[in-house]
Order: structure tokens, then sequence, then C-alpha cells
């Protein structure tokens, strides 16, 4: 049994005391009567308190904490009050993440978070381990999932008999300086807009009419001038959630790599935090091409390759993006040398699902000057049919929505499309399907309409993204329906089949090995 | 294609009545805190009339979907998977693989006992049809249905559930 690295109750109660202080800080002051003498130290106690509470904490969750790699698990037990022994199969493991925030880094540490397909929030966390002893696990545990994983073919097979290959790296992608000043300058961080406010409101000392410059106002009579004033204030605040965004999106790819070793991707990024990780190419769910739009216009497109590892609510980890930017053919290059589709000749869904958007965009537009000419009555406002202009917008958005969306039944995948300003298109193998949706709405059986989805276990899509091709014909809708899950049987025949047969043929060397079926 | 046993819409309609009511009421209470205790000066005579039509109307509305609900279910346990048929305005096909069963519940609430009726729920890994379903099922049928799915489950024996 292993224990973390002593140093990590250093970093754990440094990351804690900042967190407890600050709300026994908080606590302090609302606790303690304003503006006395005596708010002071009342204060400081609660936060040396809060302290103290968290080191003592992190000493005993240090001295709890064990782990082990054994042949086939990963055992840790762990927990200071309610204890807690877990053991993973090597071979469910999804995903492992190496995590370096800004202070771990700066003692050599790194945080390892291993992911299953199980689970509401990620099975296990080492925090912290040495960066040396993070890569030794790394590489074994993947090592362990691939000694007990079944293999595919005989190629695969061989190559994990022989351990010169194990490290073998191939670079795929590495992201170039000028892809990187792109994304940061086009990317908008939805956390960006609160830290800029929040930055903005520091530099201004907290009065935000210090911002205004004076002469820019002066000459405007008054109504005017606070308009004036208003807009400034908007535009300032925009700058600086953009060059917030900017900073974060540079942090966050700052290096991004891309490499291959044997059947793993692994990938790493950032400038101040360093973030690594795995991800098993056998467990590929789904891989996802996003074009967003300033992106599209210059021909980049990003990739993402779903697991089924992370849960619900763990946010942008949901997916590792495999590749951030890049030129669009290098992201399709990308995307077939892990699953190797073929060409995608999408086909759209028909005329009258336009008609349908068009008549969609059209009661948008009515609503908007309907509100408008009740917001009229009952304010000065006037001009309030303005929005009716939208009309000559509509059979140009109804167009292009029709136009970027697509579904193709391949042989081997299925691929929808679908999105104007976020263009995204999903490959999915057959052999992962889980279930396959039908549905059709009021609106879509007006015109014979229906939408086909292909749930996959993917841990993306429970954020309302799977793989589903809109308003197709409704009867070509049953006959995808039947015909994915045709394919999906026959996918699974044909793996037992080659599963069954390289079985055959390692049988000596691994005649003890499990006959049942890798799960998740 | 099988249907669901006619008494399921005893339950159905149960609960339409009672949400019903539970809207219903909200909306009605708060017409007539509004209009009694003045807090909203010269509120419209026609508040609590209005308030009382629509939630009657919005409770019609539940029972007629609580009554159709019953005449589009279907499901049906076919070769390789079970096929469901539902949804009174977005009406839903649904294809579970047996392949990708992963446990198979059968549950019965209060309402559903005294109705002496049961609902089979089959869970997937999925994340969009994660759980399906199949309520208005006798006991017996439900008893029998979870052990033909589970033993289709066991018998398909997938390579990868998820």
């Amino acid at each position: 049994m292993r224990k973390l690295h002593p140093l990590s109750i250093a970093v754990r109660s440094i990351s804690r005391s900042v967190n407890v202080g600050l709300l026994f800080f908080i606590a302090g002051v609302f606790a303690s009567p304003g503006g006395a003498g005596g708010t002071l130290v009342s204060v400081g106690g609660m936060v040396l308190l809060g302290i103290v509470v968290a080191v003592v904490y992190e000493v005993a969750y240090y001295e709890r904490f064990r782990y082990e790699l054994t042949g086939d698990t990963f055992d840790v037990a762990s927990g200071v009050l309610a204890r807690r022994d877990r053991e993973v199969p090597l071979r469910r493991i999804q995903n492992v993440d190496v995590r370096q925030p800004v202070l771990s880094r700066l003692f050599g540490l790194a945080a390892v978070h291993i992911e299953t397909a199980g689970g509401g929030q990620t099975e296990v966390s080492l925090q912290y381990v040495d960066e040396e002893e993070a890569r030794r696990l790394r590489r074994q545990l993947r090592r362990g999932a691939r000694a007990e994983g079944d293999e595919d073919d005989e190629s695969v097979a061989s190559e994990t008999d022989d351990p010169s290959d194990e490290d073998e790296e191939e670079l795929l992608f590495e992201i170039q300086p000028r892809e990187l000043a792109i994304l940061s300058v086009f990317t908008i961080d939805p956390g960006a807009s609160l830290l800029g406010g929040i930055a903005l409101s520091f530099l201004s000392g907290f009065d935000p009419t210090t911002l205004i410059p004076a002469d820019l106002v002066d000459g405007l009579p008054g109504a005017e001038g606070g308009l004036v004033a208003l807009a400034w204030l908007v535009v300032l605040f925009l700058l600086a959630a953009w060059v917030v965004s900017a900073v974060l999106t540079f942090n966050r790819y700052y290096g991004f790599r891309l490499t291959r070793v044997g059947d793993e991707l692994y990938y790493e990024r950032g400038l101040v935090q360093r973030y690594s990780g795995t991800i098993p190419l056998e467990k590929v769910q789904t891989l996802t091409i996003t074009e967003r739009v300033p992106f599209r216009w210059f021909g980049y497109g990003a990739l993402a390759v779903e697991t089924a590892g992370y849960a619900p609510g763990q946010g942008s980890r949901g997916t590792e993006s495999a590749i951030p930017l890049a030129g669009y053919d290098r992201v399709v290059g990308l995307a077939r040398s892990i699953e190797p589709f073929g060409e995608v000749d999408l086909e759209a869904p028909p005329k009258r699902a336009r008609e349908r958007y068009g008549v969609r965009y059209l009661l948008v537009v009515g609503a908007l000057v309907g509100a408008g000419y009740l917001l009229a009555t009952a304010t000065a406002l006037e001009r309030w049919y303005l929005p009716a202009a939208l009309v000559v917008l509509v059979p140009v958005a109804a167009h292009l929505k029709w136009r970027n969306r697509g579904h193709q039944l391949g042989d081997r995948y299925v691929f929808t499309r679908t999105g104007f300003w976020n263009r995204t298109t999903k490959v999915v193998p057959y052999y992962r399907v889980q279930a396959v949706v039908h549905t059709q709405s009021i609106f879509q059986r007006r015109r014979r309409l229906a939408s086909v989805t292909a749930d996959t276990a993917s841990s993306a899509s429970l954020l309302g993204r799977a793989a589903t091709a809109y308003d197709v014909d409704a009867e070509r809708g049953l006959e995808m329906q039947l015909e994915i899950e045709e394919r999906l049987q026959e996918r699974l025949r044909a793996r037992k089949r080659e599963r069954t047969v390289g079985q055959w043929f390692q049988h000596d060397l691994s005649s003890d090995e499990p006959t049942g079926d890798d799960s998740v | 294609m099988e249907r669901l046993n006619p008494r399921v819409r005893v339950v159905w309609l149960f609960l339409a009545v009672f949400r019903a009511g539970i809207v219903g009421g909200f909306l009605v209470g708060a017409a007539l805190v509004l209009s009694e205790t003045g807090l909203w000066a010269n509120s419209p005579d026609l508040l609590v009339p209005g308030a009382i039509g629509l939630a009657v109307a919005l409770g019609l509305v539940r029972i007629v979907v609580a009554w159709r609900r019953y005449a589009v279910w279907r499901f049906e346990v076919q070769d390789d998977g079970l096929y469901i048929e539902r949804g009174v305005f977005t009406r839903i096909k649904t294809v579970v693989p047996y392949v990708r069963v992963q446990h198979v519940d059968s549950r019965r609430s209060p309402i559903e006992r005294t109705t002496g009726l049961a609902t089979v729920v089959v869970y997937t890994a999925g994340s969009r049809s994660a759980d399906v379903a199949i309520p208005g099922l006798t006991p017996e049928r439900a008893e029998r249905l979870r052990e033909d799915l589970r033993r289709l489950a066991i018998e398909s024996e997938g390579e990868d559930a998820v």
C-alpha cells in the first residue's frame, strides 16, 4: 500500500485554508458588530480557527489515505470520518487524467483522477502524488488495462506482448502559435464576463463612474449624456471580458499536444496549470467535429473524443478535446485515424423541413413585434413595429439552418450534423448505440417529419447533444431506426467473431483469459 | 403490438386530477390573495373567475391527455430489442436492444397497488433513454416481462454494455 506524497498535506492545507478561511472570514464579518475595534480580532480569530481545522483535517486525510495497484485492480482506502475501501477493475477504467494546478505544480506534485463509467463523480482522485509517480501510475494503469482487455485483432495483440513498443509515441497534433492566437481571440469563455466585470470594478476603485471620461459626456444634454456614458461602460465591459477570455483560453490550450501510444491517446495542455490524460481508443463512444462560426469561415474545426467516463455536471471536462482548433482537413484526418470512416456524404432533410424553420422564425418575429406593441401601450416606446424588418432575414435563416443539417447511415458509422453557428458533426459507431429513438412533435407530424436519435453512453450527450438526425421524412425515419438497430446487431456479431478468432490465435498465451466480455 | 391494461387510465386520470388540483389551487389561491387583500389595488373584476376558468381548462387538458395516452401507448418484445411507442404531443418510438439492458426493475406505487397494476423499468447505460418505463401491467404480466427481459438480456450476451 502506498501513501500520497507528504507535501500534499501542505498543498491541500493551503488550498483548503483559502476556502475555509474565506468562509470563516465572511462568517466573522457577518457575526461581528461592524466598526468596533474588536471586529478585527474576532474575524482574525475565526480565520485562524478555520485554518487550524483545515490543517488538522488534511493531516488526518493524508494519514488515512492508501492506494495500491494490483495485477488487475486499483485499490484505494480513504476517508477520515467515514472510511471507504474501493477497488476499481483496471479493464473498466475509461480515462486517466493528471492535473497540476498552480500550487501543486510549484511543489512538483500532480493529482491523478481515474474515471469509470459508473458512479456520479470521479471514481478515484489521488491528491497529490509527485510527478514521477503520476507518470508511473498512468503508464501502469494503461498497461494493466491493456493486458487484461480482450484485443480485437492480432496486430494489437502482438503489440501488447512486446513491451518495447509500449512507450513509442506518435505525435498526432501540436497546436501552432497561429492556431492558438486565433483560438484565443475568437473564443468566448462564459466565465470571462464575470471575471472581466470584477477586474473592471477593481480598476475603477469600485466606482464605475470614474471610468467615464468627463469630456465625452460634458458637451451633451442630460439624457443623451447618460446614454453615451452607459454605452461607454458596456463597451468597456465587453472589452474587459474579451481580454480576460482570450487570456483564459490562451492559458488553457497553451502547448496542446496530442500523441498516440499504442491504443491510447495522450493529451497535455496548459500554461500555468498543466493538464494531461489518456483516452483509451477502445472506449471511444462518439467523435464530435465542431466548426464554430468564425473558425469555420477560416476553414478551421475542432475535434472532441467522447467516452463514458465523466459524470454529468463535470462541466467542460465532459469531453476532452482531442484538437481544440486546426484546419478542417487535419481534423477529419485525425478523426479518421481514430475511427476509420470513409467519405462523408450527408443526406439533407426534405425541403419541407425548411418551410418549417421559416414558419418557426416568422412566429419568433411575430412574437417580438407583439411584445413591442404591448410595451408600446404601457410605456412611451415608439416605433414598436421595427422588429418586423427582421422578416427579411427569415428565409435566409431558415435556409441556413436547413443547409447545415444532415445525416448518413454509413457501413459502420452513423453521421449526423446540425447547427449553423456551431456546426456539429457526430460520428457514432453502430456498436456503441444504446437505443434508437424516433420522435415526432406535433409540428413535425403536420409535415410528416421526425427526428431520429442514436443514443450512446457518451457522457457529453447528457447536455442534450446526442447524435440526432433532425427532420427526416417520417417513413424514412422508421427505416433508419430499423437499420441502425440491425447494423448494431450485425456489428456486435462481427466483433464477437473477430474476438473469438483472436482468442484462438493467442490461446496458448493467455488460456485463462476471461471469455466474459468487457462491459463499459 | 401489446397494449397496456385499460385500468392504467384510472391511474393516469387520478394523477391528472390530482396535479391539476394542485396547480389550480395555486392559481385560484394567488388570484384570491391578490384581489381580496388589496395587494393589487385595482385588480380587474374578472381576476378570480379568470383564474378558476384557467385552472379548469388546464385540468381538462390534462384529463384529455391522460385519456389519449392510453390510446397511443404500445410496446412489443421483439427478437432483438424492446420496442415502445408513446407520447400524446410528441410521439416517441424507442428501440432498446436487449444487449444494452443493464438491469430491469418492476415497481408498484400506492395507486398502482390499489388498482392492481405494476410498472417495469428497463435501464440502459445510454444518456438519453437511460431508463424506459412500461406502466399499466398486471403484476403477473410485469413479472413475466421482467423475467423475459432478463433472459433475453443474458442470452444476447453483449460484448460491451456501454
